[in-house]
């Protein structure tokens, strides 16, 4: 076991440097450094003034000494003002000589490094964008995974029947629509004072604001959480996972209860609710465990859309940001955590698969 | 309290002249104000020069009372050197902090911020600016002419990348050096200095009160107002986080030369899209937009909020580069022109929300504007011109940026060259990529801003070589009239030039430049002074809550 989690551990550790490289390659083409310049100096600055932007603050030399820097191996670049005399370079402080900063300043030495677009450290950002997000996946998860399994336990219960007709629509249908959809339609009928079911609502006199819900979440972020302010973007989110996951737990379910072990229960008259809930559940659920496991990476890219559509300022907004932007430092670390989401929600569907079915050894 | 001018000229003779231009109808009262302030003159004066009550310059204007919160939506970009800022959004924020020598207002007229006044001398060549007394920088130190002359000297550095103000001060920049020239900045005591250009410029004070002309500290020239907070204004930052929001409370530490109202200004960004604000004010997000676009100025105004509108000489220009082939050929442009009605642009650009313009670039509320004879339109004579130059096969790409108006825009005049026969293909890059090569595609759309004079555009856009200059134009004629026009500060003179100036813009085909845009602005009920600017700008210490 122990072996086990090493070995993912290294293939973590590769894929993140695999995919850093790619994405460091990526934003350092030219015309990606012509855009960062652009951008930190001014939308309309002349070829030369590019070219001597690029030059001063470091993004000039080969790429891949440049990702030496990043990754910490090779030690950061640096450069005297040749008017004022004045050191720049990449571990310095405002102000600080090359001896008395480090010389090397990478992902090894802890350091993510500088965001442009933010003009902070990526570290500083980073944390709290996170914890938005990790609260946003929370409810997302709280309210997709229960409903999703009571969903597909239901529908597999009797194949083909009319429940399980009805139930398997209404999840193909959330699953087939993807959340810039889903989004759009809620806050149209939802979350608008001028369409949709708030007005109405609102001359009935039932609510008392001018919507029923909110259609951007930006107070969640300052006033904490509320049925108010959250309803919708968790509901975008949850809708789309909750059908895949109920279709799979459904059809895992009427795989069970065809086994024989089930007839044979059946047969010695243990009635329909005992064999679901004492014999056909817990073998159900082993596959859905690992569909879930895998909703947390896809949950990472859903999380781009709603954060965006719904003004939130998580990982999923930051990422948007970095992107647009070009700002190198930041899309790294994006990447990384993203290589750590995947591979450590892989890690535990893995083990946790284990201890659902004694059948599978790892090592 | 708002800046006083009190101390500004009563009088000057170009100005009494343009008091009788106005009185016998030859200038409008805008463009009489806009020069003879630019000149010196107080806005107060100036009013009763024409016979009109000063208190109708500010009549728009309330006292709010004390205290208050106001949230505004606004983009939250990264702040840095303001020289090199290109958004007015940045200076937006930093202006609680950073004031300038000079605002303009929304009427048009200018006045004084941290100089109490200002004369320029009969030919417009020599500028008296009179510091503001009494003002301290919230380290401590006092605000004297010190620091406005290293702004002046850090403002004509043309060696700093980026830095736009370097082209705004004009011949005050050595060509040599590419620092600001030799004797043209001169501290006579410590709360006057004396600007000299080598000839005539009028645009100095409009230069001045661009947002890119934050007043800094002597020794902190060039810096990031955030590394530092030092500056006059009655605010400091609390928060700042890009894209997301910036906090500004009032600074308990500083005593501020004039009167702040609101205790808290929070700028909160959501993003670019137009729908995202409308969500966030139907959340109660916030209480007043920077500025409301497209259709969305209806439905702000359908949920109960305050419009406010002002029309400005902001535009769209859809241009033809004429570094490329076949844009080179003066028929084919002339056939893009003909083929072209601004007044279509304008109702399915803008849905109407502006006035039509003449493909020349000054507008009608400039003071050099001078009349030509109408445009025509002819999509056959279009079509004959075009087949006639030879490029009748040519495939025209019209590039624009993905984005509500400037894309719809450059769709109409795709489509009406589609109406007369032109091959024409659309492509649209988002926004972020957009500027890399803004002045550099065969042809595509730019936005340019309000500027206060017709030449100051003309100047930064039209003239050989300059760097803005997307339309690859030279033409040494144009050069040569356009630097006898900004020699000239007197108003009728200046519009003979501008007369020919604008006809050989027109005869060149320069560019499409169908209409200018009114901007509009919303706020909830109870906001106050927060009328609409046409340079986007919000100043902070006006603003104010009803109680």
């Amino acid at each position: 076991m122990a072996f086990f989690i090493l070995r993912r551990v290294g293939v973590m550790a590769l894929t993140a440097l695999c995919l850093t490289f790619v994405v460091f390659f990526l934003t350092n083409l030219y015309p990606n450094l012509e855009k960062l310049a652009k951008t930190q100096g001014n939308a309309r600055m002349t070829d030369a003034e590019v070219a001597s932007w690029i030059d001063r603050n470091g993004y000039g030399g080969p790429m891949i000494l440049r990702y030496g820097e990043w990754l910490g191996v090779v030690p950061g670049w640096l450069r005297e003002d040749p008017v004022n005399g004045e050191w720049r370079g990449r571990c310095l402080e405002r102000g600080q000589t090359p001896e008395e900063a480090p010389r090397y300043c990478g992902l090894l030495q802890g350091d993510l490094g500088f965001s442009t677009v933010s003009d902070d450290e990526v570290a500083n950002i980073i944390g709290g964008r996170l914890q938005l997000t990790g609260i946003l996946m929370f409810w997302a998860f709280a309210v997709m995974v229960p409903s999703a399994l009571l969903v597909g336990v239901l529908a597999g219960m009797k194949e083909g029947s009319r429940m399980d007709r009805s139930l398997s629509t209404l999840a193909i249908g959330s699953t087939a629509t993807p959340e810039y959809v889903s989004g759009v339609i809620f806050i149209v009928l939802l979350a608008s004072s001028t369409a949709g079911l708030s007005p109405i609502l609102s001359e009935l006199g039932w609510i008392d604001g001018r919507t029923l819900f909110l259609g951007s979440a930006r107070s969640a972020m300052e006033d904490g959480i509320n049925f108010w302010n959250f309803t919708l973007p968790v509901m975008t989110i949850a809708l789309y996972g909750m059908g895949y996951i109920a279709r799979m737990t459904r059809a895992s379910m009427a795989e069970v209860m065809t086994a024989q072990y089930i007839r044979t229960a059946r047969l010695k008259g243990v009635s329909f609710r005992n064999i679901v809930l004492k014999h056909a559940l817990r073998n159900a659920l082993i596959a859905p465990f690992t569909v879930i496991m895998l909703q947390f990476p896809w949950l990472l890219t859903g999380v781009v859309i709603v954060e965006t559509l719904f003004n939130y300022n998580g990982f999923g907004w930051t990422l948007v940001q970095a992107a647009s932007n070009n700002d190198i430092e930041l899309l790294l670390a994006c990447s990384i955590v993203a290589v750590f989401v995947v591979l450590v929600t892989q890690l535990i569907s893995d083990i946790g698969y284990v201890f659902l079915n004694p059948r599978i050894r790892i090592s | 309290m708002l800046p006083t001018t009190n101390q500004h000229l009563e009088t000057h003779p170009v100005a009494e002249m343009y008091a009788d231009e106005y009185k016998s109808g030859q200038l409008s009262r805008r463009e009489f104000l806009v020069r003879s302030t630019a000149l010196g003159v107080s806005a107060a004066a100036a009013y009763s020069m024409i016979g009109l009550s000063p208190a109708l310059a500010d009549a728009h204007m309330v006292t709010p009372p004390m205290g208050g919160s106001l949230r505004i939506q606004m983009e939250v970009r990264a702040l840095k050197d303001p020289r090199t800022y290109d958004w007015s959004q940045m200076a937006n924020v930093s202006r609680g902090i950073l004031e300038y020598l000079v605002e303009s207002r929304a009427d048009g007229t200018f006045a004084g911020v941290l100089l109490e006044g200002w004369e320029a001398n009969e030919d417009a060549s020599q500028y008296t600016l009179r510091v503001r007394q009494g003002v301290k920088f919230n380290n401590g130190d006092d605000f004297t002419a010190e620091d406005v002359a290293a702004n002046f000297r850090g403002w004509c550095d043309a060696t700093v990348e980026g830095n736009s103000m370097a082209a705004r001060m004009g011949a005050l920049v050595d060509p040599e050096t590419n620092q600001a020239r030799e004797g043209g900045i001169e501290v006579v005591d410590d709360h006057t200095v004396v600007i000299t250009y080598p000839g005539s410029d009028i645009t100095l004070i409009a230069g001045i009160a661009d947002y890119p002309s934050a007043v800094q500290y002597r020794d902190l020239i060039g810096t990031n107002v955030l590394d530092h907070g030092v500056g006059t204004g009655a605010y400091r930052v609390t928060d700042y986080e890009v894209g997301v929001s910036a906090r500004l409370e009032k600074n308990p530490d500083h005593e501020y030369w004039g009167t702040a109202y609101l205790d808290e200004v929070v700028f909160i960004d959501l993003g670019q899209d137009p729908a995202a604000w409308f969500a966030g004010a139907e959340a109660g997000e916030f209480d007043m937009t920077y500025e409301t676009v497209g259709e969305f100025v209806d439905l702000f105004s359908a949920i109960g909020w305050t419009q406010s509108e002002v029309v400005t000489a902001a535009t769209v220009v859809i241009r033809p580069n004429q570094n490329n082939a076949p844009y080179d050929n003066v028929m084919v442009r002339k056939a893009i022109q003909l083929a072209v009605d601004p007044q279509v642009c304008l109702d399915l650009g803008i849905n109407g929300q502006g006035i039509v313009a003449e493909h020349h670039h000054v507008c009608p509320i400039h003071p050099e504007y001078a009349e030509l004879t109408p445009l025509t339109v002819d999509k056959d004579a279009a079509a004959a011109m075009l087949a006639e130059s030879g490029h009748a096969d040519h495939v025209f790409e019209i590039v624009s940026i993905d984005d509500d108006y400037r894309r719809n825009t450059t769709d109409a005049v795709a489509a009406q060259l589609r109406d007369a026969g032109f091959t024409v293909e659309r492509t649209v890059i988002p926004g972020s990529t957009f500027w890399n090569d803004w002045t550099t595609y065969p042809f595509s759309s730019t936005n340019w801003n309000h500027r206060e004079l017709g030449v100051i555009v003309l100047n930064l856009a039209y003239r050989s070589g300059v760097a803005w200059n997307e339309f690859g134009y030279a033409n040494p004629e144009f050069d040569a009239l356009l630097d006898q026009a900004n020699g000239i500060a007197d108003a009728d003179a200046r519009r003979e030039i501008m007369a020919q100036i604008q006809q050989i813009l027109q005869d060149d085909a320069v560019t499409l430049q169908p209409y200018w845009r009114s901007l509009f602005r919303h706020y909830r009920e109870g906001v106050l002074n927060a009328e609409m600017h046409p340079k986007f700008e919000v100043n902070i210490h006006y603003l104010g809550v009803e109680a």
